[in-house]
């Protein structure tokens, strides 16, 4: 028979206290913020589902969206298959190999205000490298007026800041392919393609299917970066959901919409968490399994 | 497993029963209390005013209802799966699932719907709750 000793549970008292303050009260607190109406000093008026209903007839929420999700679907459309490229191309053993894991590795060190600073700096025309450069070479570049530009160094900078985690994950699945498929191939005379389509993707499509869902859900919630590199400009260019959403709560201190706003984000978040958590799951069963 | 066994499994799972729903039913009590002082008149329930005000998380009735609400069906989850311990199954989503994982896409579900019903102004909300209510059956069924 089973010990009954339900005192373990007490064990777990500290976590739930902690999850308590960190989020499961400031997420109480938003639900209240976003049925009502404030005007500062702590004085809240009913306001129903008023701030829902105008979030979603909001143009300008629907923008930020459809930035995001642009955004989202560039950097995986460029991430993943460069990280792929990366990872085939990297040596597998020696000196070299972990010399390039090392030089992988560091933008994912660098903290994101940080990689914001180095490209505010990198691009500006005047003093910077990449501004002044293509400046010399007669390309009108300005990130803090021309909207193509501004987007172009916001995905550039992502690409630079995570390609290598793609990379990274990429690498360790190929790692882990054992040398007889890659013998057995060379005996059928397989192509280089054949190679990469029938043994090393879906040896890697765990790891890749992790890098997707981390690349999404990191860009779906990016803030600093962008927000240090443009504050969202030129204009509205590069004001991602998050970017708006402080805008909203903090800048104009709109606390019900924003509430109703960021509750609306936290339910996308949580489907794509939700995927992220069954895919993890059943990857797990399927190495089990085997 | 013998009688005896089955009942002392039972009663010590009922102390830890009424340790789960006495401090739940406590809580909606309380959250009756408050909605009452909130009128400032006895046995008449004010649903828009605050109830802490200038307070701390800005409380106000129905939301305090509408958590109790969940804190209500994790705890009714909670207690069938220490009753009823059951073996995830393979729905229509093609995902294993337990009862709590069907309790989540159903909550999950209904708020999409309830925000759904919202902006395409199809009428009252109350309506999109009752086929909140049809969704959470039909994933319970078939999920």
């Amino acid at each position: 028979m089973k010990t009954d000793n339900q005192k373990a549970w007490f064990l777990v008292l500290p976590v739930l206290i902690l999850v308590a303050f960190s989020a499961v009260i400031p997420l109480m607190t938003v639900v209240n913020y976003s049925v009502q109406d404030t005007f500062g000093s702590n004085q809240f008026f009913w306001a129903g589902l008023t701030w829902f209903d105008e979030m979603l007839h909001s143009e300008r929420m629907w923008n930020a969206l459809g930035r995001q999700i642009v955004f989202s679907g560039i950097i995986l459309a460029i991430e993943v298959p460069l990280g792929i490229f990366v990872a085939l191309n990297m040596p597998k053993k020696g000196f070299w190999a972990s010399f390039c894991l090392v030089l992988m590795s560091l933008p994912l060190l660098i903290p994101w205000n940080v990689v914001g600073t180095i490209w505010q700096i990198f691009g500006r025309v005047d003093i910077g490298l990449l501004g002044y450069t293509l400046d010399a070479l007669g390309i009108d570049y300005n990130y803090t007026q021309g909207f193509y530009a501004a987007w172009a160094t916001v995905i550039t900078m992502d690409v630079w800041h995570w390609t290598s985690l793609v990379a990274l994950l990429a690498y360790a699945g190929l790692q882990s392919i054992p040398d007889a498929y890659y013998q057995a191939a060379k005996i059928d005379q397989a192509s280089r393609w054949a190679v990469f389509r029938y043994i090393e993707l879906p040896k890697m499509r765990g790891v890749l299917t992790i890098a997707i869902l981390l690349r999404f859900m990191d860009s779906f919630k990016i803030y600093t970066e962008p927000f240090v590199l443009t504050g969202g400009g030129p204009g509205n260019a590069t004001t991602f959901l998050s970017i708006d959403l402080v805008k909203m709560a903090l800048g104009q201190f709109d606390l019900g919409p924003a509430a109703a706003f960021s509750l609306m984000y936290f339910l996308v978040i949580m489907v794509i968490s939700y995927v992220f958590y069954i895919v993890m799951t059943n990857l797990d069963k399927e190495e089990g399994g085997k | 497993m013998s009688h005896t066994d089955d009942t002392r499994t039972s009663r010590s799972h009922t102390g830890l029963f009424a340790a789960l729903v006495a401090p739940w039913a406590a809580l909606g009590l309380f959250i009756l209390w408050a909605g009452m002082q909130a009128s400032g008149e006895e046995s008449v329930i004010e649903w828009t005013a605050s109830l802490n005000p200038g307070g701390w998380m800005a409380w106000v009735l129905p939301t305090a209802l509408f958590f109790w609400a969940v804190a209500g069906l994790l705890v009714l989850f909670s207690i069938l799966a220490i009753r009823d311990p059951e073996t995830p199954r393979r729905g229509v989503l093609g995902i294993e699932t337990t009862r709590g994982d069907r309790l989540f896409i159903a909550l999950l579900a209904s708020a999409f719907l309830n925000l759904a019903w919202l902006a395409l102004a199809l009428g009252p909300q109350w309506i999109a709750l009752i086929l909140c209510v049809v969704l959470a059956a039909a994933i319970f069924r078939f999920v």
